[in-house]
Protein backbone atom coordinates (compact mmCIF):
# COMPACT_ATOMS: atom_id res chain seq x y z
CA UNK A 1 0.00 0.00 0.00
CA UNK A 2 3.02 2.27 -0.28
CA UNK A 3 2.02 5.41 -2.14
CA UNK A 4 -1.63 5.04 -1.23
CA UNK A 5 -3.35 8.36 -0.89
CA UNK A 6 -5.64 9.18 2.01
CA UNK A 7 -8.58 9.39 -0.40
CA UNK A 8 -7.87 5.87 -1.68
CA UNK A 9 -7.58 4.58 1.85
CA UNK A 10 -10.85 6.25 2.81
CA UNK A 11 -12.57 4.56 -0.11
CA UNK A 12 -11.09 1.17 0.87
CA UNK A 13 -12.17 1.50 4.52
CA UNK A 14 -15.60 2.67 3.41
CA UNK A 15 -16.04 -0.31 1.06
CA UNK A 16 -15.01 -2.87 3.67
CA UNK A 17 -17.46 -1.37 6.15
CA UNK A 18 -20.29 -1.09 3.65
CA UNK A 19 -19.84 -4.40 1.88
CA UNK A 20 -18.52 -6.77 4.54
CA UNK A 21 -19.09 -5.53 8.05
CA UNK A 22 -22.16 -3.31 8.34
CA UNK A 23 -25.74 -3.81 7.28
CA UNK A 24 -25.90 -0.14 6.38
CA UNK A 25 -28.50 1.49 4.18
CA UNK A 26 -28.07 3.31 0.90
CA UNK A 27 -27.49 6.57 2.76
CA UNK A 28 -24.25 5.28 4.31
CA UNK A 29 -21.34 7.46 3.19
CA UNK A 30 -17.67 7.91 4.17
CA UNK A 31 -18.86 10.67 6.51
CA UNK A 32 -21.66 8.70 8.20
CA UNK A 33 -21.36 8.19 11.94
CA UNK A 34 -20.01 4.66 12.39
CA UNK A 35 -21.41 3.93 15.84
CA UNK A 36 -24.85 5.02 14.68
CA UNK A 37 -24.42 2.73 11.67
CA UNK A 38 -23.92 -0.23 14.02
CA UNK A 39 -20.15 -0.40 14.33
CA UNK A 40 -19.12 -2.52 17.29
CA UNK A 41 -15.91 -3.92 18.72
CA UNK A 42 -16.01 -7.05 16.56
CA UNK A 43 -16.50 -5.08 13.34
CA UNK A 44 -13.66 -2.71 14.24
CA UNK A 45 -11.29 -5.59 14.98
CA UNK A 46 -12.23 -7.30 11.73
CA UNK A 47 -11.64 -4.02 9.90
CA UNK A 48 -8.26 -3.56 11.57
CA UNK A 49 -7.29 -7.10 10.56
CA UNK A 50 -8.34 -6.42 6.96
CA UNK A 51 -6.27 -3.23 6.97
CA UNK A 52 -3.30 -5.05 8.47
CA UNK A 53 -3.60 -7.67 5.75
CA UNK A 54 -3.46 -5.10 2.99
CA UNK A 55 -1.04 -2.57 4.54
CA UNK A 56 0.99 -4.52 7.10
CA UNK A 57 0.11 -1.93 9.74
CA UNK A 58 -1.71 -2.86 12.92
CA UNK A 59 -3.55 0.01 14.55
CA UNK A 60 -3.27 -0.22 18.32
CA UNK A 61 -6.68 -0.20 19.91
CA UNK A 62 -5.66 2.57 22.30
CA UNK A 63 -5.94 4.82 19.23
CA UNK A 64 -9.51 3.77 18.53
CA UNK A 65 -11.07 6.75 20.26
CA UNK A 66 -14.59 8.07 19.65
CA UNK A 67 -13.07 10.84 17.53
CA UNK A 68 -11.16 8.43 15.30
CA UNK A 69 -14.22 6.19 14.98
CA UNK A 70 -16.52 9.05 14.03
CA UNK A 71 -16.65 8.08 10.35
CA UNK A 72 -14.92 5.97 7.69
CA UNK A 73 -13.11 9.14 6.72
CA UNK A 74 -11.71 9.82 10.20
CA UNK A 75 -10.81 6.16 10.68
CA UNK A 76 -8.96 6.14 7.37
CA UNK A 77 -7.17 9.30 8.48
CA UNK A 78 -5.91 7.45 11.54
CA UNK A 79 -4.70 4.52 9.45
CA UNK A 80 -3.07 6.90 6.97
CA UNK A 81 -1.13 8.63 9.75
CA UNK A 82 -0.01 5.23 11.03
CA UNK A 83 1.12 4.30 7.51
CA UNK A 84 3.07 7.51 7.18
CA UNK A 85 4.77 6.89 10.50
CA UNK A 86 5.64 3.26 9.89
CA UNK B 1 -40.97 -16.38 7.48
CA UNK B 2 -39.12 -16.95 4.30
CA UNK B 3 -36.58 -19.27 5.95
CA UNK B 4 -39.28 -21.76 6.86
CA UNK B 5 -39.17 -24.98 4.91
CA UNK B 6 -41.85 -26.18 2.58
CA UNK B 7 -42.91 -28.79 5.12
CA UNK B 8 -43.65 -26.10 7.70
CA UNK B 9 -40.44 -26.43 9.62
CA UNK B 10 -37.57 -24.15 10.52
CA UNK B 11 -34.18 -25.60 11.47
CA UNK B 12 -32.52 -24.69 14.72
CA UNK B 13 -29.25 -22.80 14.34
CA UNK B 14 -26.04 -24.55 15.32
CA UNK B 15 -25.91 -22.38 18.44
CA UNK B 16 -29.47 -23.47 19.29
CA UNK B 17 -28.40 -27.09 19.07
CA UNK B 18 -25.30 -26.41 21.17
CA UNK B 19 -27.55 -24.95 23.87
CA UNK B 20 -30.06 -27.77 23.41
CA UNK B 21 -27.34 -30.18 24.52
CA UNK B 22 -27.15 -28.33 27.84
CA UNK B 23 -30.91 -28.11 28.05
CA UNK B 24 -30.96 -31.90 27.76
CA UNK B 25 -28.22 -32.27 30.37
CA UNK B 26 -30.09 -30.03 32.83
CA UNK B 27 -33.34 -31.93 32.27
CA UNK B 28 -31.59 -35.27 32.77
CA UNK B 29 -29.54 -34.36 35.81
CA UNK B 30 -31.17 -31.37 37.46
CA UNK B 31 -34.90 -31.57 36.75
CA UNK B 32 -35.18 -28.17 35.11
CA UNK B 33 -34.43 -26.74 31.66
CA UNK B 34 -32.24 -24.08 30.05
CA UNK B 35 -34.53 -21.14 30.74
CA UNK B 36 -33.52 -17.53 30.36
CA UNK B 37 -35.43 -14.55 31.72
CA UNK B 38 -35.89 -10.89 30.99
CA UNK B 39 -37.34 -8.71 33.74
CA UNK B 40 -39.03 -5.33 33.43
CA UNK B 41 -39.72 -3.32 36.56
CA UNK B 42 -42.65 -1.11 35.63
CA UNK B 43 -44.52 1.88 36.97
CA UNK B 44 -48.32 2.05 37.18
CA UNK B 45 -50.58 1.89 34.14
CA UNK B 46 -49.68 -1.46 32.58
CA UNK B 47 -52.41 -2.47 30.12
CA UNK B 48 -52.94 -6.12 31.00
CA UNK B 49 -55.64 -6.91 28.47
CA UNK B 50 -53.75 -5.07 25.74
CA UNK B 51 -50.65 -7.14 26.51
CA UNK B 52 -52.58 -10.42 26.60
CA UNK B 53 -54.20 -9.64 23.27
CA UNK B 54 -50.92 -8.63 21.66
CA UNK B 55 -49.08 -11.77 22.80
CA UNK B 56 -51.88 -13.95 21.50
CA UNK B 57 -51.95 -12.10 18.18
CA UNK B 58 -48.16 -12.40 17.92
CA UNK B 59 -48.33 -16.15 18.52
CA UNK B 60 -50.96 -16.49 15.76
CA UNK B 61 -48.87 -14.40 13.34
CA UNK B 62 -45.59 -16.15 14.24
CA UNK B 63 -46.08 -19.85 14.98
CA UNK B 64 -42.44 -20.14 16.05
CA UNK B 65 -43.54 -18.77 19.44
CA UNK B 66 -45.30 -22.04 20.24
CA UNK B 67 -43.76 -24.52 17.82
CA UNK B 68 -42.68 -27.93 19.13
CA UNK B 69 -39.01 -28.75 18.64
CA UNK B 70 -38.03 -32.21 17.46
CA UNK B 71 -35.79 -34.06 15.03
CA UNK B 72 -37.46 -35.09 11.79
CA UNK B 73 -38.50 -38.74 12.23
CA UNK B 74 -36.23 -38.78 15.27
CA UNK B 75 -33.21 -38.31 13.01
CA UNK B 76 -31.49 -35.43 11.25
CA UNK B 77 -31.22 -31.86 12.41
CA UNK B 78 -33.81 -30.67 14.94
CA UNK B 79 -36.45 -28.24 13.70
CA UNK B 80 -39.22 -25.99 14.93
CA UNK B 81 -42.39 -27.74 13.70
CA UNK B 82 -44.29 -24.64 12.62
CA UNK B 83 -47.12 -26.64 11.09
CA UNK B 84 -47.87 -28.20 14.49
CA UNK B 85 -47.87 -24.89 16.38
CA UNK B 86 -51.61 -24.28 15.98
CA UNK B 87 -52.28 -27.37 18.12
CA UNK B 88 -50.08 -26.06 20.92
CA UNK B 89 -51.24 -23.73 23.70
CA UNK B 90 -50.62 -20.01 23.56
CA UNK B 91 -47.70 -18.62 25.59
CA UNK B 92 -48.94 -18.57 29.17
CA UNK B 93 -49.47 -15.22 30.92
CA UNK B 94 -50.10 -15.43 34.65
CA UNK B 95 -51.16 -12.43 36.68
CA UNK B 96 -50.20 -12.35 40.34
CA UNK B 97 -51.36 -9.78 42.87
CA UNK B 98 -49.16 -8.45 45.66
CA UNK B 99 -49.33 -5.71 48.26
CA UNK B 100 -47.58 -2.44 47.61
CA UNK B 101 -44.26 -2.16 49.43
CA UNK B 102 -44.32 0.06 52.50
CA UNK B 103 -41.56 2.16 50.98
CA UNK B 104 -39.09 1.97 48.15
CA UNK B 105 -38.80 -0.66 45.47
CA UNK B 106 -40.27 -4.08 46.21
CA UNK B 107 -37.86 -7.02 46.36
CA UNK B 108 -37.85 -9.21 43.27
CA UNK B 109 -40.68 -11.77 43.47
CA UNK B 110 -39.61 -15.22 44.62
CA UNK B 111 -41.79 -16.53 41.83
CA UNK B 112 -39.31 -15.21 39.26
CA UNK B 113 -36.53 -17.32 40.77
CA UNK B 114 -38.80 -20.36 40.79
CA UNK B 115 -39.52 -19.97 37.08
CA UNK B 116 -35.83 -20.52 36.29
CA UNK B 117 -36.07 -23.93 37.92
CA UNK B 118 -39.26 -25.17 36.30
CA UNK B 119 -38.88 -26.93 32.96
CA UNK B 120 -40.62 -25.72 29.84
CA UNK B 121 -41.59 -28.32 27.27
CA UNK B 122 -39.90 -28.43 23.87
CA UNK B 123 -42.22 -31.17 22.66
CA UNK B 124 -45.38 -29.26 23.56
CA UNK B 125 -44.13 -26.00 22.08
CA UNK B 126 -43.98 -24.43 25.54
CA UNK B 127 -41.14 -22.05 24.74
CA UNK B 128 -42.20 -18.79 26.37
CA UNK B 129 -44.21 -17.69 29.39
CA UNK B 130 -44.89 -14.42 31.17
CA UNK B 131 -45.49 -13.66 34.83
CA UNK B 132 -46.84 -10.29 35.85
CA UNK B 133 -46.78 -9.30 39.52
CA UNK B 134 -48.99 -6.29 40.17
CA UNK B 135 -48.57 -4.22 43.31
CA UNK B 136 -51.78 -2.81 44.77
CA UNK B 137 -53.67 -3.90 41.68
CA UNK B 138 -51.12 -2.18 39.47
CA UNK B 139 -51.48 1.23 41.12
CA UNK B 140 -48.03 0.86 42.67
CA UNK B 141 -46.44 -0.61 39.57
CA UNK B 142 -45.67 -4.13 38.40
CA UNK B 143 -42.86 -6.54 37.65
CA UNK B 144 -42.95 -8.51 34.41
CA UNK B 145 -40.80 -11.59 33.78
CA UNK B 146 -40.55 -13.19 30.36
CA UNK B 147 -39.10 -16.69 30.74
CA UNK B 148 -38.13 -18.57 27.62
CA UNK B 149 -36.17 -21.55 26.44
CA UNK B 150 -32.83 -20.30 25.24
CA UNK B 151 -33.34 -21.39 21.66
CA UNK B 152 -36.49 -19.40 20.98
CA UNK B 153 -34.46 -16.20 21.41
CA UNK B 154 -31.02 -15.21 22.54
CA UNK B 155 -30.62 -12.16 24.79
CA UNK B 156 -30.55 -9.66 21.92
CA UNK B 157 -33.52 -11.37 20.25
CA UNK B 158 -35.60 -11.23 23.42
CA UNK B 159 -35.09 -7.47 23.68
CA UNK B 160 -36.03 -7.07 20.03
CA UNK B 161 -39.17 -9.13 20.57
CA UNK B 162 -40.40 -7.01 23.49
CA UNK B 163 -39.61 -3.82 21.57
CA UNK B 164 -41.56 -5.19 18.61
CA UNK B 165 -44.57 -6.02 20.82
CA UNK B 166 -44.57 -2.46 22.16
CA UNK B 167 -44.24 -0.96 18.67
CA UNK B 168 -47.18 -3.06 17.48
CA UNK B 169 -49.15 -1.97 20.56
CA UNK B 170 -48.41 1.65 19.65
CA UNK B 171 -49.50 1.01 16.08
CA UNK B 172 -46.05 1.89 14.79
CA UNK B 173 -45.63 -1.32 12.82
CA UNK B 174 -47.83 -4.15 11.59
CA UNK B 175 -48.04 -7.34 13.58
CA UNK B 176 -46.91 -9.52 10.72
CA UNK B 177 -43.70 -7.60 10.19
CA UNK B 178 -40.71 -9.13 11.90
CA UNK B 179 -37.14 -9.46 10.64
CA UNK B 180 -36.57 -12.69 8.76
CA UNK B 181 -35.77 -15.46 11.23
CA UNK B 182 -33.48 -17.02 8.63
CA UNK B 183 -29.81 -17.72 8.94
CA UNK B 184 -27.47 -14.98 10.02
CA UNK B 185 -25.43 -13.60 7.13
CA UNK B 186 -22.61 -16.05 6.40
CA UNK B 187 -19.38 -15.26 8.17
CA UNK B 188 -17.53 -15.88 4.96
CA UNK B 189 -18.71 -15.99 1.40
CA UNK B 190 -18.77 -18.28 -0.53
CA UNK B 191 -19.83 -20.88 1.97
CA UNK B 192 -16.91 -23.17 2.82
CA UNK B 193 -16.90 -26.81 1.81
CA UNK B 194 -17.78 -29.60 4.24
CA UNK B 195 -14.07 -30.41 4.61
CA UNK B 196 -13.21 -26.78 5.38
CA UNK B 197 -16.00 -26.61 7.93
CA UNK B 198 -14.73 -29.78 9.54
CA UNK B 199 -11.22 -28.36 9.81
CA UNK B 200 -12.60 -25.12 11.24
CA UNK B 201 -14.62 -27.02 13.83
CA UNK B 202 -11.57 -29.08 14.82
CA UNK B 203 -9.51 -25.89 15.16
CA UNK B 204 -12.11 -24.48 17.54
CA UNK B 205 -12.24 -27.72 19.51
CA UNK B 206 -8.44 -27.84 19.62
CA UNK B 207 -8.30 -24.28 20.93
CA UNK B 208 -10.75 -25.22 23.66
CA UNK B 209 -8.96 -28.50 24.44
CA UNK B 210 -5.63 -26.71 24.83
CA UNK B 211 -7.08 -24.85 27.80
CA UNK B 212 -7.40 -28.21 29.50
CA UNK B 213 -3.61 -28.26 30.04
CA UNK B 214 -4.44 -26.29 33.16
CA UNK B 215 -8.12 -27.05 33.64
CA UNK B 216 -10.47 -24.73 35.49
CA UNK B 217 -12.49 -25.51 38.55
CA UNK B 218 -15.82 -23.81 39.00
CA UNK B 219 -17.22 -22.73 42.36
CA UNK B 220 -19.78 -25.54 42.04
CA UNK B 221 -17.28 -28.19 41.02
CA UNK B 222 -17.66 -30.50 38.01
CA UNK B 223 -20.94 -31.84 36.67
CA UNK B 224 -23.49 -32.14 39.48
CA UNK B 225 -26.56 -34.33 39.70
CA UNK B 226 -28.54 -32.04 41.97
CA UNK B 227 -31.89 -30.28 41.64
CA UNK B 228 -31.49 -26.97 39.89
CA UNK B 229 -32.19 -24.19 42.39
CA UNK B 230 -31.07 -20.96 40.76
CA UNK B 231 -31.72 -17.56 42.22
CA UNK B 232 -30.26 -14.19 41.48
CA UNK B 233 -29.43 -10.83 42.90
CA UNK B 234 -29.48 -7.56 40.99
CA UNK B 235 -27.20 -4.75 42.10
CA UNK B 236 -28.08 -1.40 40.55
CA UNK B 237 -25.55 1.38 40.68
CA UNK B 238 -26.55 5.03 40.99
CA UNK B 239 -26.19 7.32 37.98
CA UNK B 240 -23.04 8.88 39.49
CA UNK B 241 -21.49 5.50 40.24
CA UNK B 242 -22.39 4.26 36.78
CA UNK B 243 -20.75 7.26 35.14
CA UNK B 244 -17.55 6.49 37.06
CA UNK B 245 -17.65 2.82 36.08
CA UNK B 246 -18.38 3.49 32.42
CA UNK B 247 -15.57 6.02 32.23
CA UNK B 248 -13.15 3.63 33.92
CA UNK B 249 -14.17 0.80 31.56
CA UNK B 250 -13.51 2.97 28.51
CA UNK B 251 -10.25 4.31 29.86
CA UNK B 252 -8.83 0.98 31.00
CA UNK B 253 -10.20 -1.41 28.37
CA UNK B 254 -10.93 0.81 25.37
CA UNK B 255 -13.86 2.67 23.88
CA UNK B 256 -15.26 -0.39 22.11
CA UNK B 257 -14.25 -3.19 24.45
CA UNK B 258 -15.56 -2.22 27.90
CA UNK B 259 -16.71 -5.81 28.32
CA UNK B 260 -13.11 -6.82 29.01
CA UNK B 261 -12.98 -4.42 31.96
CA UNK B 262 -16.13 -6.04 33.35
CA UNK B 263 -14.82 -9.53 32.62
CA UNK B 264 -11.60 -8.77 34.50
CA UNK B 265 -13.67 -7.60 37.47
CA UNK B 266 -15.79 -10.76 37.29
CA UNK B 267 -12.65 -12.92 37.23
CA UNK B 268 -11.25 -11.18 40.30
CA UNK B 269 -14.57 -11.46 42.16
CA UNK B 270 -14.60 -15.23 41.61
CA UNK B 271 -10.93 -15.40 42.52
CA UNK B 272 -11.61 -13.62 45.81
CA UNK B 273 -14.03 -16.42 46.73
CA UNK B 274 -11.51 -19.13 45.81
CA UNK B 275 -8.90 -17.37 47.92
CA UNK B 276 -11.28 -17.19 50.87
CA UNK B 277 -11.89 -20.93 50.49
CA UNK B 278 -8.19 -21.63 50.20
CA UNK B 279 -8.88 -23.65 47.05
CA UNK B 280 -6.78 -23.65 43.89
CA UNK B 281 -9.01 -22.74 40.90
CA UNK B 282 -6.50 -24.22 38.44
CA UNK B 283 -7.23 -21.60 35.83
CA UNK B 284 -10.18 -19.49 34.83
CA UNK B 285 -11.86 -20.40 31.54
CA UNK B 286 -14.77 -18.21 30.47
CA UNK B 287 -16.74 -18.06 27.20
CA UNK B 288 -17.85 -14.66 25.93
CA UNK B 289 -20.86 -14.70 23.58
CA UNK B 290 -20.38 -12.79 20.32
CA UNK B 291 -23.51 -11.49 18.59
CA UNK B 292 -23.35 -12.52 14.92
CA UNK B 293 -26.17 -10.37 13.62
CA UNK B 294 -25.19 -8.00 10.83
CA UNK B 295 -24.31 -4.68 12.42
CA UNK B 296 -26.65 -1.79 11.92
CA UNK B 297 -29.70 -3.68 10.66
CA UNK B 298 -32.67 -4.93 12.63
CA UNK B 299 -31.36 -8.48 12.59
CA UNK B 300 -33.08 -11.69 13.56
CA UNK B 301 -35.47 -11.88 16.50
CA UNK B 302 -35.88 -15.62 16.85
CA UNK B 303 -33.30 -18.32 17.57
CA UNK B 304 -29.74 -18.01 18.85
CA UNK B 305 -27.22 -16.11 16.73
CA UNK B 306 -23.97 -16.18 18.62
CA UNK B 307 -20.50 -17.64 18.52
CA UNK B 308 -18.16 -17.87 21.50
CA UNK B 309 -14.71 -16.53 22.28
CA UNK B 310 -12.97 -18.45 25.03
CA UNK B 311 -10.70 -16.69 27.49
CA UNK B 312 -8.26 -18.27 29.90
CA UNK B 313 -6.59 -16.52 32.81
CA UNK B 314 -4.50 -17.77 35.71
CA UNK B 315 -4.51 -17.10 39.45
CA UNK B 316 -1.09 -15.44 39.28
CA UNK B 317 -2.54 -12.76 36.99
CA UNK B 318 -5.25 -11.69 39.40
CA UNK B 319 -3.25 -9.17 41.42
CA UNK B 320 -2.67 -6.88 38.42
CA UNK B 321 -6.01 -5.59 37.12
CA UNK B 322 -4.64 -3.61 34.18
CA UNK B 323 -2.27 -6.43 33.24
CA UNK B 324 -5.23 -8.80 33.25
CA UNK B 325 -7.26 -6.49 31.01
CA UNK B 326 -4.30 -6.19 28.61
CA UNK B 327 -4.00 -9.97 28.43
CA UNK B 328 -7.73 -10.38 27.77
CA UNK B 329 -7.47 -7.82 24.98
CA UNK B 330 -4.58 -9.70 23.42
CA UNK B 331 -6.49 -13.00 23.67
CA UNK B 332 -9.52 -11.44 22.00
CA UNK B 333 -7.57 -10.08 19.05
CA UNK B 334 -5.67 -13.36 18.68
CA UNK B 335 -8.92 -15.33 18.63
CA UNK B 336 -10.48 -13.08 15.99
CA UNK B 337 -7.25 -13.13 13.97
CA UNK B 338 -7.25 -16.93 14.06
CA UNK B 339 -10.82 -17.02 12.78
CA UNK B 340 -12.17 -18.60 15.97
CA UNK B 341 -15.49 -16.78 15.78
CA UNK B 342 -16.17 -18.34 12.40
CA UNK B 343 -14.69 -21.65 13.58
CA UNK B 344 -17.11 -21.60 16.51
CA UNK B 345 -20.05 -21.24 14.14
CA UNK B 346 -18.92 -24.35 12.25
CA UNK B 347 -18.23 -26.30 15.44
CA UNK B 348 -21.70 -25.55 16.74
CA UNK B 349 -23.19 -26.40 13.34
CA UNK B 350 -22.04 -29.97 13.87
CA UNK B 351 -24.22 -30.05 16.99
CA UNK B 352 -27.17 -30.12 14.60
CA UNK B 353 -26.32 -33.68 13.69
CA UNK B 354 -24.55 -35.00 16.78
CA UNK B 355 -26.44 -36.61 19.66
CA UNK B 356 -27.05 -34.13 22.46
CA UNK B 357 -25.25 -36.16 25.10
CA UNK B 358 -22.19 -36.51 22.88
CA UNK B 359 -21.96 -32.77 22.44
CA UNK B 360 -22.36 -32.04 26.15
CA UNK B 361 -19.75 -34.70 26.88
CA UNK B 362 -17.31 -33.19 24.37
CA UNK B 363 -17.79 -29.72 25.84
CA UNK B 364 -16.92 -30.94 29.34
CA UNK B 365 -14.33 -33.60 28.49
CA UNK B 366 -11.30 -31.43 27.93
CA UNK B 367 -11.85 -29.29 31.02
CA UNK B 368 -11.95 -32.10 33.56
CA UNK B 369 -15.73 -32.28 33.67
CA UNK B 370 -16.24 -28.52 33.86
CA UNK B 371 -17.95 -26.45 31.18
CA UNK B 372 -16.08 -23.33 32.27
CA UNK B 373 -15.29 -21.37 35.44
CA UNK B 374 -18.45 -19.27 35.23
CA UNK B 375 -20.71 -17.67 32.64
CA UNK B 376 -20.38 -14.02 31.78
CA UNK B 377 -22.33 -11.66 29.54
CA UNK B 378 -22.15 -7.94 28.87
CA UNK B 379 -25.11 -6.72 26.84
CA UNK B 380 -24.55 -2.95 26.94
CA UNK B 381 -27.68 -0.76 26.90
CA UNK B 382 -30.93 -2.55 27.77
CA UNK B 383 -33.86 -1.62 25.51
CA UNK B 384 -32.32 1.78 24.73
CA UNK B 385 -34.83 4.47 23.90
CA UNK B 386 -37.85 2.45 25.06
CA UNK B 387 -39.36 4.49 27.90
CA UNK B 388 -42.60 2.61 28.47
CA UNK B 389 -44.14 -0.80 27.91
CA UNK B 390 -47.88 -1.21 27.38
CA UNK B 391 -48.63 2.06 29.09
CA UNK B 392 -46.30 1.68 32.09
CA UNK B 393 -43.00 3.48 32.46
CA UNK B 394 -39.97 1.19 32.57
CA UNK B 395 -38.26 1.80 35.91
CA UNK B 396 -35.55 -0.76 35.29
CA UNK B 397 -34.86 -3.87 33.24
CA UNK B 398 -32.24 -6.57 32.92
CA UNK B 399 -31.43 -10.04 31.63
CA UNK B 400 -31.16 -13.18 33.73
CA UNK B 401 -29.10 -15.66 31.71
CA UNK B 402 -29.37 -19.36 32.45
CA UNK B 403 -26.50 -21.26 34.04
CA UNK B 404 -26.38 -25.00 34.69
CA UNK B 405 -25.80 -26.09 38.32
CA UNK B 406 -22.18 -26.58 37.29
CA UNK B 407 -20.48 -24.04 36.99
CA UNK B 408 -23.35 -22.60 39.04
CA UNK B 409 -22.40 -18.93 38.75
CA UNK B 410 -23.12 -16.34 36.05
CA UNK B 411 -22.63 -12.60 35.99
CA UNK B 412 -24.56 -10.50 33.46
CA UNK B 413 -23.98 -6.77 33.14
CA UNK B 414 -26.11 -4.22 31.33
CA UNK B 415 -27.04 -0.56 31.41
CA UNK B 416 -30.51 0.88 31.73
CA UNK B 417 -30.97 4.66 31.61
CA UNK B 418 -27.46 5.46 32.83
CA UNK B 419 -27.60 2.91 35.62
CA UNK B 420 -25.50 -0.22 35.70
CA UNK B 421 -27.22 -3.50 36.58
CA UNK B 422 -25.19 -6.48 37.78
CA UNK B 423 -27.25 -9.66 37.69
CA UNK B 424 -25.58 -12.51 39.55
CA UNK B 425 -27.27 -15.87 38.94
CA UNK B 426 -26.15 -18.69 41.16
CA UNK B 427 -27.10 -22.20 42.15
CA UNK B 428 -28.25 -22.46 45.76
CA UNK B 429 -25.52 -23.79 48.01
CA UNK B 430 -22.65 -22.97 45.66
CA UNK B 431 -21.77 -19.76 47.51
CA UNK B 432 -22.29 -19.20 51.23
CA UNK B 433 -23.67 -15.86 52.44
CA UNK B 434 -20.16 -14.85 53.45
CA UNK B 435 -18.78 -15.82 50.04
CA UNK B 436 -21.52 -13.86 48.29
CA UNK B 437 -20.56 -10.84 50.35
CA UNK B 438 -16.90 -11.31 49.41
CA UNK B 439 -17.87 -11.68 45.74
CA UNK B 440 -19.91 -8.49 45.64
CA UNK B 441 -17.45 -6.44 47.71
CA UNK B 442 -14.60 -7.34 45.37
CA UNK B 443 -16.71 -6.69 42.27
CA UNK B 444 -17.95 -3.33 43.47
CA UNK B 445 -14.51 -2.22 44.59
CA UNK B 446 -12.97 -3.12 41.23
CA UNK B 447 -15.70 -1.49 39.18
CA UNK B 448 -15.60 1.73 41.16
CA UNK B 449 -11.81 1.72 41.20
Amino acid sequence: MAGTTQAELTQRVFEILRDDLLDAGADFTPRSNLVAAGLDSLAVTQLMLAIEESTGVWVDDSLLTPENLESAESLAGLVYRQLQGS
Amino acid sequence: MSAAGAAGTLPLTGADCFLRAFDHEIRRMNGASHVSQLVLRLGPGFDVSGFQGMVEAAARAHPLLRAPVARRLGLGAPVFRLAAAARCPMPRIEIHEAEAPADGEPPLPELFFARLNQPLSLRRGELLRFDLVRYAGGAAGADLAASWLHLLFDGAGSERFLRWLEECFQGQRPLAELPDPGEVAPVRSPKPSFGERGRAARAWQGWHDAMGARPPRSLAGPLRRTPQALRYTVSTFTADETARVVEAARRRAGFLTPMLFYLAAALRAHHAVFQARGVDPGSYVVPLPVNLRPKGGEGAVFRTHVSLIWFQAFPEQMDDFDGLVADLKAQRVAAIRAGQIENGVHAMDFARLAPRRLYAHMARKSLGGELCSFFFAYTDAFLPGLASFFGAGIRNGFHVPPVPPSPGSCLAISLREQRLNLTHVHQRGVLSERELAIFHERLRADLLG
